[in-house]
């Protein structure tokens, strides 16, 4: 056991708070709350380790040798992921919001005590997974975030609905992983080795094959196109601040360590670019004409998640296949804006459920009157998925067309018409969403006490940060681009 | 930087603060609204005049500071003659519907949200034509448009007016698509968004490249206009709208159309490559125009009846654009502020009929003439100048588009048809006016008195009118300068 401990300090304070966390809340018997608040400590902690170590990556590129681990053939090598730091610090910040917004969303829970444990669980898999170069240590990271995201998921087991979700999520993951040890398999038997430090020296058929189980089963963790029917099942039937995590930070990330296994498995980048841009018109269309109509506002939102991941693959897909620095700055700087917006969309519909115990927006027609700071933030969060001048989503999607129009060449303008559409279609499915807050229909349908606007700021508070997020971006991008920047300057797809 | 590029950016941003102001104060009458809606919007009104001086010497103000640096956007806005022209009108328009508002009911409940709507459907248009930045101008295209739907989301007529709102949004956001997929093709090919810059650069890039912009842009903008076929948002939303809602839609909004397609094709494109368009242009223009006035003719909904007549007004419009000489151009420019003012002055003399009467049916309102006379008075002038009668406005403006259309050598034919065609206008006019106030008396219960807090706006436009038409100088002058400022090689 060798090198820099500092790589695995996130990960390890996140496993061990996981632990600590369930062992002193349950032996103190703390309530919901005050394990919400030591969660946020634990992972303000992993957060400033891996913050010190983004702000120092100038340093730390310039010693790749520096790893974690044991090396060998048969070694567990860590090493440092500028992706990873970058979405692991997205995916912390927003977890954060989520933790404290859980510490009133989950006061009619018993089970509080092994949810936060959970959440810190799926953090250290989703690190692990970033920094990890072994691919057997990455496949059993992946297992390990997969359970504990299926045990978040069907975390209301009462509901049988909640029960089916979890199930169908752990079932269609393990498939994904299950494919991808068949690519360690056939890995192992070109290679003779599990490590992925570097691309293959001479990458043969076996290695390819490798490469495109990896690739499928990335695909499906991320919900492309064809592989994306479970999506609304499970984010549209899982608590909303657990949808939110998966579907705004978790699923996305898999688009980022997806090229990074493919490509040192021999996949050249005109393949990889080639399958992301073309699968991405699949998703950019299904996400969005499906979500049109429907009424259920978080399978409303895990339709457009898969807009989003569609989007997300078409910005790499231009990076990859026309070599285009731009392109990966702009799907960066899409997967923040979408985290942050997606995840202020599920949290407010969450709101809604919370409060009025359904999510049907037919039902929530004018909530918008009785609780309408919620509304006003949820609002900001469906404008800006759509795309709407001013906040966060619209200068991503600036960012990305830019980039499609930078190539000059048809596939990429063939693939930019579809992503047009798609986001006017788009715009059929948030409008009504949105307008319907402040609308009530001709019948009474308002079937819900009226609160007076007595909403708790535990759950205020988390959705305010966020829509000032959203629109701070969309008003003052620049120190986020130039972040976005770093990060490309840095990394290495 | 000088004092008065500072004050530019008081154009838009004196009406941000009035809407500031309007959304903190939520317990403000309609009244107290208005006036902070009316004193901020006045600012958009004053500041232009107080710049005349300077523009005349510099022939163009501008105010600049760096926004999103690391992608070559900033905050850039730009007065010059062609903006003051399209400034001026839309500004005027909303302060005549914010004072024609206090008449009638909109607004009366959350008056503080209506009147900072309002604000802010004009600040979207004063910043769509001050803007020199690409990505500027399109958050300010778009905002006008945000506004406007909401205002008539929340104060529309009728259980329809959600689906129409979202037709209204879904149809005219499609035309916005594309003329932002023409924006980021020139920002990605310049590698900047300043508008200045873009005309300087043009004439590098491929000739297709080229037409295939100045065919986006034109239907994009197109779609604003609401030229046929692309006007089908035009008579449900105008007719869906409140009333003042409805006259700034009408008579402002739908310019902003024009106003982009002369600042972006036709200013940034050589004239030659736009000469592709001119015979589609003008046949597009002629097609709106009758269409546009047969439906005005065939529709019952007296509302209805003048959204339709702008269909057919555009088309003019369209026309003297395609027909790209000087005097068809400028006829265009004079059209858009005639038929703003014709526009907002027969919305609003529909208004008080509605309110006189209860009643939007034409075939169900008759001999109001003895009973309103200065409504009918209005109504004539209103109708008489729409239908291009001498000395009102529209005369000066049809006259310049027509022979535009003669001296641009595409098609005297086609001019000649367009000229005949006018000829609908003149009989929707007639048989608006006719069954509204001469005949049998109806319906039979109506207020006695029309209400002045509606009359005397009207009056006071009808008088702008007069005005306008008989001294069409200052006018002229600042289309022709703002003209040949974008567009060189003019003939």
């Amino acid at each position: 056991m060798s090198g820099s401990f500092e790589i695995v300090l996130p990960a390890v304070i996140l496993m061990t708070g996981a632990f600590v966390i369930y062992l002193v809340s349950r032996i103190l018997a703390v309530n919901n709350r005050l394990e919400a608040v030591f969660t946020v400590f634990v992972m303000a902690a992993a957060l400033i380790s891996l913050i010190s170590q983004f702000v120092s990556l100038p340093g730390l590129v310039s010693k790749p040798e520096d790893y974690f681990g044991i090396s060998g053939p048969d070694g567990i090598v860590l090493t440092y992921s500028t992706v990873g730091m970058f979405i692991m610090i997205v995916s912390l910040i927003i977890t954060i919001l989520i933790t404290i917004f859980s510490g009133e969303y989950l006061s009619r829970d018993p089970r509080y005590l092994v949810y936060y444990p959970l959440i810190l669980l799926t953090q250290a898999g989703l690190y692990g997974i970033f920094i990890s170069n072994n691919l057997f240590n990455l496949f059993l990271l992946m297992e390990l975030t997969t359970v504990a995201a299926s045990a978040l998921i069907a975390f209301r087991f009462q509901q049988e609905i909640a029960i089916k979700a979890g199930y169908k999520y752990l079932i269609m993951s393990s498939l994904g992983t299950m494919v991808m040890l068949l690519g360690i398999y056939f890995l192992f038997r070109s290679n003779g080795s599990m490590q992925l430090t570097q691309v293959l020296a001479s990458p043969d058929r076996l290695s390819k094959v490798a490469a495109a189980c990896f690739l499928l089963g990335f695909s499906l963790k991320a919900g492309v196109f064809p592989l994306h029917t479970w999506v609304p099942d499970v984010y549209g039937n899982a608590p909303s601040a657990i949808s939110g995590l998966l579907a705004g930070v978790f699923s996305k990330s898999m688009l980022f360590i997806l090229p990074v296994v493919c490509l040192r498995l021999g996949m050249t980048r005109g393949e990889l670019g080639t399958y992301l841009m073309a699968f991405a018109c699949f998703n950019m269309l299904i996400g969005s004409i499906r979500m049109l109509g429907v009424d259920q506002l978080r399978r409303f939102l895990s339709y457009s998640a898969i807009a989003q991941t569609g989007y997300l693959m078409f910005g790499l897909g231009i990076g990859f296949y026309y070599d285009l620095d731009q392109a990966f700055s702009a799907s960066l700087f899409m997967f923040l804006v979408i985290a942050i917006m997606k995840c202020l969309a599920f949290l407010a519909s969450g709101v809604y459920q919370f409060y009025y115990g359904t999510q049907d927006m037919e039902k929530l027609r004018g909530a918008g009157r009785d609780m309408p700071w919620i509304a006003l933030c949820f609002s900001i969060g469906l404008a800006g998925l759509a795309g709407i001048p001013l906040l966060a989503g619209f200068t991503g999607k600036w960012m990305i067309f830019s980039a499609a129009l930078a190539t000059g060449d048809l596939f990429s303008i063939l693939c930019l018409v579809i992503f047009l559409i798609s986001t006017v279609i788009g715009l059929g499915g948030y409008l009504p969403v949105l307008v319907k807050q402040y609308i009530s229909s001709a019948e009474p349908t308002l079937n819900f006490p009226s609160l007076n606007g007595k909403v708790s700021m535990w759950l205020i508070i988390p959705i305010t940060l966020l829509s000032f997020l959203v629109i701070s971006i969309g008003v003052f991008p620049t120190p986020w681009i130039d972040l976005v920047n770093y990060v490309m300057r840095w990394m290495s797809l | 930087m000088e004092n008065y590029e500072l004050l530019i950016s008081g154009i838009t941003l004196i009406p941000l603060v009035g809407v500031l102001v309007l959304l903190i104060w939520r317990k403000a009458t309609k009244n107290q609204a208005a006036t902070i809606g009316i004193i901020s919007e006045g600012f958009a009104l004053v500041i232009p005049l107080l710049l005349l001086s300077v523009l005349k010497r510099n022939g163009e103000i501008v105010f600049s500071f760096p926004w999103i640096s690391n992608m070559g956007i900033s905050f850039r806005l730009s007065l010059n003659w062609l903006s003051l022209v399209f400034l001026l009108t839309e500004v005027l328009v909303t302060l005549t519907a914010m004072i024609y508002s206090l008449g009638e009911k909109t607004g009366e409940k959350n008056s503080n949200a209506y009147y900072a709507l309002l604000l802010l459907f004009s600040l979207g248009m004063s910043g769509t034509t001050l803007a020199d930045d690409a990505f500027l101008f399109y958050i300010f295209w778009e905002l006008m448009l945000i506004a406007s739907v909401l205002l008539i989301l929340i104060w529309g007529h009728g259980e329809t007016r959600f689906r129409v709102a979202l037709k209204y949004f879904i149809v005219t956001h499609l035309g916005s698509l594309m003329v932002l997929v023409c924006l980021i093709t020139l920002f990605v090919n310049f590698g900047t968004a300043n508008m200045t810059e873009w005309m300087l650069q043009s004439s590098s890039l491929p000739i297709n490249t080229q037409i295939l912009l100045i065919l986006f842009f034109i239907i994009g903008f197109s779609v604003k206009m609401a030229i046929f076929p692309l006007h089908i948002w035009l008579p449900d939303a105008h007719t869906v709208a409140p009333m003042p809602v409805t006259i700034i839609l009408a008579a402002a909004m739908l310019s902003m159309g024009t106003y982009g397609i002369i600042r972006f094709p036709f200013a940034i494109f050589p004239l030659e490559n736009l000469q592709h368009f001119a015979l589609w242009m003008m046949i597009a223009g002629l097609i709106s125009e009758v269409y546009g006035a047969l439906m005005a003719l065939a529709e019952k909904d007296i509302k209805r009846i003048i959204a339709f007549s702008s269909v057919s007004q555009m088309g003019y419009i369209l026309f003297g654009l395609g027909s790209m000489t000087l005097r068809g151009m400028e006829g265009a420019i004079m059209h858009v502020v005639y038929h703003a003012i014709v526009k907002a002055l027969l919305f609003m003399v529909v208004g008080i009929i509605v309110t006189v009467t209860s009643e939007r049916d034409i075939q169900k309102i008759g001999g109001l003439g003895f009973k309103y006379p200065i409504v009918c008075v209005c109504a004539a002038i209103g109708i008489l100048g729409i239908s291009g009668m001498p000395p009102l406005g529209i005369f000066n403006s049809e006259w310049m588009i027509f022979a535009g259309g003669f001296d641009s050598g595409v098609s005297v034919a086609l001019t000649v048809i367009t000229l005949v065609g006018s000829l609908f206008t003149v009989i929707y006019g007639l048989r608006f006016f006719g069954s509204i106030f001469f005949g049998k008396r109806m319906p039979e219960s109506m207020a006695e008195r029309a209400p002045l807090a509606l009359t005397i706006p009207t009056l006071a436009v009808t008088i702008f009118l007069i005005i306008e038409g008989l001294l069409p100088g200052p006018l002229l002058t600042w289309a022709m300068r703002g003209l040949t400022s974008f567009i060189g090689g003019l003939r």
